[in-house]
């Protein structure tokens, strides 16, 4: 191996992991993050030259992004009909009510599996914010870089993400519980 | 959330206030009762998405397909390497019919014993090319169970014809064959189906490369073996007793074919 793929492989790599996470939430489908996750690695490696010393995450995450908005827009322009994924859930789902079931780890699964839909149906500028802060554990100026808006705007956004979420998060659960009554 | 102090308060949450402005906002919690509750949703909603929210990593065999990219990436800057020519082959036979080739194979032989198999850039080559083969459509270039049909095929795509037949009797089905692209050369893979595994073997021009005899790698197995100046590999998930089984059948068929 030579001396630059090892310097990747020490740099660079250890935040793979990183980016397919990002990748599968900012992705419509499995199968389009596999291609954007791919696609910045390349890109990684043909410019990481370039990096001194700064935060390598930020810096790959920013290339995921990146590649997410380019793959994006070739598919808005290219399909006609939405993709049944980019229906919001709530819509649809809000008046089916989860199966009652006595057992608290059904019902914890159930509520997981609410909370996951519930982000992934968030409009993206607020889910990008909220991933990079609640999972991927970056700071405000990681996620300042990341999403190349100024610190403000990232406290901001954060905020009304979180407001949102809590607000689709209550109207789920009692949405539920007028229903099973 | 009307109080001005609201944005203070999620940067406390988020770690993002120093000791001064720490000290600020916990006074203010104490006087604001709207900041407390904010304060107490924005911990729960932490520890719920903690919690809650998959905590994914990268498929193995999305990694194996990234770093085979970088292989090949690695490959487009260095300056195209020659293959073997016909004349090295020529001159290889000679050696080999006087007899020299004979201690020749045994010191290549005792090469690939002695050197260690874990840097083997050739391993990495089979095995993304065998997970490759599996995740795209690319798993057949040839279909057919005819080894008539798929052996002549083979010379007209690949700088190597390998050893062909169907071991359908002994559960060793032939699928077909295809082309992959491996130590700078067209190798020729002769896909055969196992009860529910697909093994893949690969067969290409020995260009003095060390060989590990086997080799298990991100689950899969590998079984090599040098063959006169042809390198072979199979690789596969089925099981070592049913790969070795396998690279037995072979090695007899080709035994068969050379006579």
């Amino acid at each position: 191996m030579d001396d630059r793929r090892q310097r990747f492989e020490t740099l660079i790599l250890p935040y793979l992991d990183d980016a397919y996470r990002f990748a599968r939430w900012l992705a419509r489908s499995p199968e389009s993050a596999d291609d954007c996750v791919q696609e910045a690695m390349l890109r990684a490696y043909r410019s990481f030259d370039g990096l001194r010393g700064s935060d390598a995450k930020a810096w790959l995450l920013t290339i995921v992004r990146n590649c997410h908005s380019t793959t994006q827009k070739r598919e808005q322009r290219r399909a006609q009909v939405p993709l049944p994924e980019e229906q919001d859930p709530l819509d649809s789902q809000a008046l089916i009510a989860p199966e009652p079931n006595p057992e608290n780890a059904s019902i914890r699964q159930d509520e997981a599996r609410t909370l996951e839909r519930l982000v992934a149906a968030l409009p993206e500028e607020y889910r990008e914010v909220l991933i990079l802060r609640e999972v991927e554990d970056m700071d405000y100026r990681g996620i300042a870089t990341v999403v190349n808006i100024p610190l403000g705007t990232v406290m901001s956004r954060l905020a009304r993400a979180r407001a949102l979420l809590k607000k689709r998060w209550l109207q789920q659960v009692e949405g539920a519980a007028s229903v099973v009554r | 959330m009307s109080c001005a102090e609201s944005l203070q308060v999620q940067a406390y949450v988020d770690g993002e206030a120093d000791a001064m402005a720490s000290a600020a906002i916990e006074q203010h919690l104490e006087n604001c009762a709207e900041c407390r509750l904010l304060h107490r949703e924005l911990l729960e909603l932490h520890s719920a998405l903690r919690r809650e929210l998959p905590y994914t990593q990268t498929p193995a065999t999305l990694r194996a397909q990234i770093m085979r990219t970088l292989d090949q990436e690695k490959r487009l800057a260095e300056p195209p390497r020659r293959t073997p020519s016909f004349w090295h082959l020529r001159s290889y036979w000679m050696g080999a019919a006087s007899g020299l080739g004979a201690a020749a194979a045994a010191a290549a032989l005792a090469f690939v014993l002695l050197v260690p198999p874990v840097t083997s850039t050739v391993v990495d080559e089979l095995l993304g090319a065998h997970v490759n083969s599996l995740m795209s459509s690319h798993l057949i270039d040839i279909v057919s169970t005819d080894r008539h049909t798929v052996k002549p095929w083979f010379a007209g795509h690949t700088d190597v014809s390998p050893s062909v037949a169907d071991f359908e009797a002994q559960g060793y089905k032939l699928v077909g064959g295809r082309v992959d692209y491996l130590e700078h050369q067209r190798a020729a893979v002769v896909v055969y189906q196992h009860g529910a595994h697909v093994i893949n073997v690969f067969t290409w021009a020995d260009n003095r490369q060390s060989l590990p005899a086997t080799v298990t790698r991100n689950g899969y197995h590998l079984a090599c073996w040098k063959a006169g100046d042809l390198d072979n590999c199979a690789v596969s998930d089925a099981g070592w007793d049913e790969l070795h089984e396998m690279v037995r059948l072979i090695q007899g068929a080709s035994a068969l074919e050379q006579r």
